[in-house]
């Protein structure tokens, strides 16, 4: 492994601001990379390379992949001219939680018209243990930390029935056990995710694929299905539990 | 070795949403130099305080991750920590399995969660874990060797055993404990940001 001389200077204060730290952090993390790759091709020592190639070999590219890592672990930057939110909401604080927008569509569920009671099948998931009934709630994607630290913060309404991708449930841990319900679009009954909601008594769905649903719509999981076993996923046999979108009746 | 600054982080990362007893009793390092440390990770943005307990922002969480290399990098190229790793995820399925199994029950052909009130059924699975255990033992001997701050998670594993066997059987997977099934959760996120991999399930 190769240090730079920043690396094992004991008395360096990290920075004051979290965000220059982040940045920095990744960017300490691009130059280790390229410091190895001067070495390795027979670079004389740090002086060499920094004199060598003033910006340490840190690109555009390099710059925007680190924006792309703030972003996509759910910060949100703060914008000094309203021009910023408006022209890309996704990046700045303010610009409306678009992760709640998003709707899987995915090409293996099982989807179906509105039957006589007025349920329309989205997808299938593997149940992680039946339970005697059905449940029925509201669906909620939860993907932004945004979200996890409001319900955080304020509870996560009554009868949410969350979708998450997450099947070591990283994002939505401090709050899975006001959930409802769980559709989990990845990970097995075994997961992690699959062990904490029987420990919840939670029902929910591993592996989830589900198409059609939006945040908000109010869904039927089919909690009382036969759970997935272990001879399934040996066997490649497939037993899902249904989900379905209800139509509203108000 | 970590500051105490950056394992208190890390330690709040691995158990996610936690108080400052819980993250001390993981890493190690004193109740109040914890508390210092998340009081001061919460004034300048790292962590937030919600319902009695931490969970790190989004950019600290990045900081960290992006700063294992440098605190791990030395125990990635050890060959001797790799095998005690790899044994670790070979066991892992395992684990999974038995935790399954301990939660549910097979009952006339249908999976249904296991009520516990059949206790010869939950004394042959607690019979597994432990055989289980016996052979984690020398993994957990080997991270252990690796870095010594992870022989914590021994002790744990076997205190929770301990009191499973013992007739405890809340030891074995509740959530709002040291049980058998936390600690080796925590063990295998801690494992996985020491080398760098992701969570594959």
């Amino acid at each position: 492994m190769v240090l730079l001389p920043i690396d094992t200077v004991q008395h360096a204060q990290p920075p004051a601001s979290p965000i220059v730290e982040a940045v920095l952090a990744l960017l300490h993390q691009k130059v280790r990379q390229n410091y190895a790759a001067h070495l390795a091709g027979g670079g004389a020592g740090f002086d060499d390379f920094v004199f060598g190639s003033p910006d340490c070999g840190i690109s555009r590219a390099d710059m925007e992949a680190v924006e792309a890592t703030l972003l996509a672990s759910g910060h949100r930057f703060d914008w000094s001219a309203s021009i910023s939110v408006q022209e890309r909401p996704d990046a700045y604080k303010g610009g409306g939680d678009s992760t709640a927008n998003v709707m899987f569509e995915n090409a293996d569920a099982v989807v179906g018209a509105a039957d006589a009671e007025g349920r329309a099948q989205c997808g299938q998931g593997d149940n992680v243990v039946r339970y005697d009934a059905n449940v029925v709630g509201t669906a909620r994607y939860i993907r932004s930390n945004d979200r996890v630290l409001s319900y955080l913060t304020d509870g996560v309404p009554p009868g949410t029935i969350a979708i998450i991708d997450d099947s070591g449930g990283t994002l939505t841990a401090p709050i899975i056990d006001q959930f409802t319900g769980i559709l989990c679009a990845g990970g097995t009954v075994r997961s992690h995710l699959g062990i904490l909601s029987r420990e919840f008594g939670i029902p929910c769905f591993m592996n989830a694929k589900l198409n059609g649903i939006k945040d908000g719509d109010k869904v039927e999981m089919e909690a009382s299905a036969e759970a997935r076993t272990t001879e399934d996923y040996q066997t490649g046999t497939e037993r899902t539990g249904r989900v379905w979108r209800l139509e509203e009746t108000a | 070795m970590m500051d105490t600054r950056s394992l208190t982080l890390h330690g709040l990362a691995i158990k996610r949403h936690a108080a400052a007893a819980a993250v001390a009793s993981l890493t190690g390092l004193s109740v109040e130099a914890v508390a210092a440390q998340l009081g001061a990770a919460v004034a300048s943005g790292r962590a937030v305080e919600a319902r009695g307990a931490f969970t790190l922002t989004p950019l600290a969480r990045v900081a960290l991750q992006a700063g294992y290399e440098r605190h791990f990098g030395n125990l990635r190229e050890d060959q001797a920590f790799q095998i005690a790793y790899h044994g670790f995820e070979r066991i892992n399925p395992e684990l999974k399995q038995v935790i399954t199994d301990w939660q549910t029950m097979n009952v006339h052909g249908q999976i249904r969660a296991n009520d516990h009130s059949d206790q010869a059924y939950d004394d042959k699975i607690i019979d597994r874990l432990s055989a289980m255990h016996e052979r984690a033992e020398t993994v957990l001997a080997g991270l252990a060797r690796g870095l010594p701050r992870l022989a914590i998670y021994g002790k744990k594993l076997e205190a929770a055993l301990d009191k499973a066997e013992s007739g405890d059987i809340e030891w074995v997977s509740d959530i709002h404990r040291d049980s058998y099934h936390t600690v080796w959760f925590e063990l295998h996120e801690e494992l996985l940001r020491i080398m760098g991999q992701e969570r594959v399930e």
